[in-house]
């Protein structure tokens, strides 16, 4: 789908000839000359206009009447007049209809200050009213959601909120209900508009009848300072505007990046920033001492950790996570590969991935841009949620299939949440997405696709159906592929790339979505065990990766731990042969805001972590947009930037200085980084610059020696027994659960099963289980899903109470916890009866003897 | 170009300078007592018109009507309720950035304003303050009027910061008003 090419024609408006392209809406033309037409139904990110306010009344010569500019297209020629008498009695009246049942009350509403109802009020109103009758009541104000706050006295009907809902995240949750005058915004049956994008409408609403409830009072507009950012709590990395008053983050604003979020945000992005100001956060550094974490000076803290890490030495590893810069990663790097001199540091969970591997999969001919996907023949989602794993990417899928037919295919082990939009969709073992690669290269290849198709457990029609689809959708295809899918073998997804030829078409490409935010900016410093800053052959060779580290941990073959925002036990796979790992470690050095389980037990000295407002350098996109972070709000209590921390313990271990400013180092980083090279943090400026797309002596060679497929041998179903499968919601994250108007997102373990996997195993919907991997267990509530795959029940991942980090698989049996409760009070109760027969025999023997 | 240049005629700008005398025996004596006397003239005039002092803080001076004083906050006379709102607008009008108003919602238990919100923090730096009563004329519900009080001094600055109990209560002294004429 190639993107629209307008041809430029000029029109005048207001005696003004003002160039434009053509079918541009007059609305957004009229502001190319300068000229400004008041609109409050019409926003351009929701799609066609749908005229519905009549504000944006315009005389066009030739056109008998007044015509919408929100809805008329510009032409060669047109001549408009926005100012003349005709126009100006209308636009009045319009005003004058429109507060016909709008309410007085601007000092008490949220909106007063940045209201476009008191701005076009003011500027094309007539300022009086004929209307005397009494004003529509509701009650108010009430809550749509735990989070929005309506006020219907206020709504002037514009349906922006009722379009965004239908065409954006398409929940068709929220509805106009009655009739005329009488129409109202609601819910079906009043339940709460509860959605991962819901906050969106917040923002959209022209008028104080949508609110904010954390923002409820807060500030004013003139007692604010914007601050623009970026969020760091997912790969998506959506612009922000923050409102700061008094040095706290109050507010959430998006600041549209077509080429990054499109003017959206999710709810975890528009709220999570309640979590830098809450009494849970680690706002000192604290040191275990005599078994127990107790807050201590800066100091006293470093001293701990640099004593540590110098006994620790080339037996200290080190892991980076979270919203963790750029600058950060280098530094880690450096501390490890140069001061340390250990190459055991890595930014990703499971198995390092190969230097090689990783140079094809940065190949800027592979990119895809963010807005390929709306504009591609066909996307292709690859083992990953969009929605739990980079939110912001769900509303660009669904928005290129809607507008632009774009053909969504989707490969995935669980059932998807873009399912409904899709043109094909299929599912593959739990944690086979390599296979599934394999096999569709192979399918398109016309190669032989049993071997593949068999271990990653899907039928060799739909792999077919689905080859068919992507080769006849169109030349230019993205695959949308989450970063589990190198687990297994990191060939297999450029083999696909490969077969489609991905790499000769400019507007397709791949677009990897790592498991934190900065996973592929922590990469390309130099945070992976096998390379350097940027992907180049590191200082010291044979590093390893997570799980090996995790290994040599528990078997004591390294020591000392260095974690920057991160908490295996948490994160990563296998939380038991992490909690081993870190009980084992002598020193764990941590960077964090939350006390997470694995931090709470083990770290032996916490670094407070900053948050992405207190924070200073750059973060590289998924995509490979280098964006830059500036302070916004004051650092919380104690807290000190990170970059500074880590050059503080490489100076007092005897290191290289570190360049003295935030700049100087970020200068130092696209220095050390080759394909950063002619990056400045000047011409960052606010949207950030893709380095696939510069023009630098690129270092990455287009050499890649595809090897033989590494196939896992095929799951096999077991009697009585279901696969596993994980997955990470949207809200497991601890700034959720901190966050006092999202605590009630977080999420409770549940299993979902396919219908007859529960009738088989006499389980109902909502019925507490035990799900056993043989030697682990973990508790959960069970949720009947009718896309489940049969014969694989799905768990969440990431949680602090029974996440399924901690089941091995590849099976597991669940039951129910009152059978469980059964057995053990069965057994128990055989105990005792077997200890008071004891007891008797012994009192019989007793009693024997004393006859 | 001319060579000479014209001397300049101050013409009507110039004025005879009083010179005193010179020194003598006559001129001396009037230059030691005459101007002296002159000036003591007035002084011995105002003996006789009386006392013009006000025994401050004893007596105070009262001030007109209108005068710009201390601010005052205000509640409904018969619900108790403040009628601040905690709109901020105040703040917005106010040039010497002195207004702090922190806003929160009333609930059905805790009901402090008539409307949706009320000031949960209002603030005025009496020692920024320049009594120009803008805050005044912006509060949309009569809120804030400025009194008369103007007895403001203090020890420290902090306690010029003058909270909503502050500006909510009665000032202890009355600062008298002029009766109408006076």
């Amino acid at each position: 789908m190639p993107r629209p090419q307008p041809s430029e024609i000029t029109f005048s408006i207001d005696g003004r000839e003002v160039k434009a392209p053509e079918d541009m809406m007059l609305a957004d033309a009229a502001k190319l000359g300068d000229i400004e037409i008041p609109v409050f139904c019409y926003e351009p990110k929701l799609g066609p206009p749908v005229g519905a306010c009549r504000m944006c009344l315009v005389e066009i010569e030739g056109m008998p009447k007044l015509q919408t500019a929100c809805s008329t297209a510009v032409k060669d020629g047109m001549v408009v007049h926005t100012r003349s008498e005709r126009a100006r009695v209308a636009q009045e009246a319009v005003v004058e209809f429109l507060l016909i049942n709008h309410p007085l009350d601007c000092p008490v509403c949220d909106k007063g200050g940045e209201c476009p109802l008191q701005d076009i009020t003011f500027g094309w109103g007539g300022g009086k009213s004929r209307f005397i009758e009494p004003k529509r009541h509701f009650r108010k104000p009430l809550e749509l959601s735990p989070l929005i706050a309506i006020d219907r006295e206020r709504c002037i009907l514009c349906y922006r909120c009722v379009r965004y809902s239908q065409e954006i995240p398409e929940d068709y949750q929220l509805v106009l209900l009655e009739r005329g005058a009488e129409s109202f915004v609601g819910t079906f049956d009043g339940h709460p508009y509860v959605a991962p994008f819901s906050g969106n409408i917040v923002e959209l609403c022209p008028v104080g009848a949508l609110t904010s409830r954390p923002y409820r009072f807060r500030a004013r507009p003139w007692e604010i300072e914007d601050a623009g950012s970026i969020c760091t709590l997912c790969p998506a990395q959506c612009n922000t505007r923050l409102t700061v008053r008094d040095e706290r983050v109050l507010r959430v604003l998006d600041r549209n990046h077509p080429e990054v979020d499109d003017g959206w945000l999710c709810d975890k992005g528009r709220f999570a920033y309640q979590a830098m100001h809450v009494d849970e956060r680690i706002t000192s550094p604290m040191i275990r001492d005599g078994g127990v974490l107790r807050e201590v000076g800066w100091d006293r803290a470093l001293a701990e950790a640099v004593g540590a890490l110098r006994r620790g030495g080339s037996a200290t590893a080190a892991l980076a996570g979270g919203g963790a810069t750029n600058e950060e990663g280098l530094l880690l790097g450096r501390l490890l590969r140069e001061v340390l001199g250990s190459s055991h540091l890595d930014s990703r969970d499971g198995e390092a991935v190969s230097l090689p591997h990783w140079r094809a999969l940065a190949n800027p001919k592979l990119a895809a841009r963010v807005s390929d996907l709306e504009f591609a023949h066909a996307v292709l989602v690859l083992d990953c949620e969009p929605l739990d794993d980079m939110p912001i990417l769900d509303l660009r899928l669904r928005k290129g299939a809607r507008r632009n037919g774009v053909k969504l295919l989707i490969a995935t082990e669980r059932a998807s949440a873009l399912d409904s939009r899709a043109d094909a969709a299929i599912r593959f073992a739990p944690g086979r997405g390599a296979e599934l690669a394999w096999a569709l290269a192979a399918a398109l290849r016309g190669e032989p696709v049993d071997a593949a198709a068999q271990a990653a457990g899907i039928a060799t029609d739909d792999l077919h159906a689905l080859a068919d689809a992507l080769r006849d959708a169109g030349r230019e295809i993205v695959i949308l592929y989450g970063e589990r899918v190198l687990d297994g073998d990191p060939g297999a997804l450029l083999a696909l790339a490969d077969a489609l030829g991905l790499a000769e078409q400019d507007g397709g490409g791949l677009l990897g979505v790592p498991a934190v935010a900065n996973g592929r900016g922590l990469r390309e410093a130099g945070v992976t065990p096998n390379a350097g800053p940027g992907l180049g052959l590191p200082a010291l060779a044979g590093g390893h990766g997570a799980r090996e580290i995790a290994r040599r941990l528990a078997s004591g073959e390294l020591t000392a731990l260095y974690l920057l925002q991160v908490d295996p036990v948490l994160h990563y796979s296998d939380a038991e042969l992490w909690e081993r790992a870190l009980a084992r470690a002598t020193t764990v050095v941590a960077h964090a805001s939350f006390l997470t389980p694995g931090l709470r037990e083990h770290a032996t000295v916490i670094f407070p972590a900053e948050t992405s407002p207190e924070k200073e350098g750059t973060i590289t996109h998924p995509d490979g947009r280098v964006q830059r972070l500036r302070v916004a709000a004051a650092h919380a209590g104690d807290v000190r930037a990170e970059w500074r921390v880590l050059a503080e313990i490489i100076e007092r271990l005897g290191g290289a200085p570190t360049p003295p400013t935030a700049r100087a180092l970020s200068e130092a980083l696209f220095e050390d980084v080759p394909f950063y090279g002619g990056l400045t943090l000047d011409g960052l400026a606010g949207r950030g610059l893709r380095w696939p797309e510069l023009q630098v002596s690129n270092t990455l060679s287009d050499a890649y020696e595809e090897a033989e497929p590494k196939l896992r041998k095929p799951l096999r179903a077991a009697k009585g027994k279901l696969l596993v499968g994980t997955y990470r919601s949207i809200w497991a994250a601890p700034e959720v659960a901190a966050s006092p108007a999202l605590a009630f997102l977080t999420p409770r373990q549940r299993v979902e099963l396919a219908a007859a996997d529960a009738e088989a195993l006499e389980l109902r919907h909502d019925e507490a289980v035990v799900i056993s991997d043989g030697e682990r267990e973990v508790r959960a509530r069970v949720v009947l899903r009718a896309a489940a795959p049969a014969g694989t029940a799905f768990l969440e991942r990431e949680l602090e109470e029974d996440g399924a980090n901690v089941l091995r698989g590849p099976h597991v049996t669940i039951r129910t916890v009152a059978s469980v409760e059964a057995e053990a009070a069965a057994l128990i109760a055989a105990e005792e009866a077997r200890a008071a027969a004891e007891t008797e025999t012994l009192a019989q023997a007793e009693a024997e003897q004393v006859t | 170009m001319r060579l000479a240049v014209e001397r300049w005629d101050p013409g009507e700008d110039q004025i005879e300078v009083q010179r005193a005398p010179e020194p003598g025996v006559a001129g001396g004596a009037y230059r030691a007592f005459g101007e002296t006397l002159r000036g003591l003239k007035t002084t011995f005039a105002r003996v006789i018109e009386g006392v013009h002092t006000i025994q401050y803080p004893e007596q105070k001076v009262a001030v007109y009507p209108r005068f710009r004083g201390r601010h005052k906050l205000h509640r409904f006379e018969d619900s108790d309720l403040e009628k601040c709102v905690g709109c901020s607008l105040c703040a917005a009008a106010c040039p010497a950035d002195c207004i702090r108003v922190v806003a929160a919602e009333n609930t059905p238990e805790l009901r402090i304003s008539a409307g949706e919100r009320y000031a949960a923090v209002y603030e005025i730096n009496m020692s920024r303050c320049i009594f120009c009563g803008y805050c005044e004329v912006a509060c949309p519900f009569d809120a804030i009027t400025m009194g008369h009080d103007y007895e403001l001094s203090d020890y420290n600055r902090g306690d010029l910061i003058f909270t909503k109990e502050m500006l909510l209560a009665e000032p202890l002294d009355q600062t008298p008003l002029r009766a109408q004429g006076e």
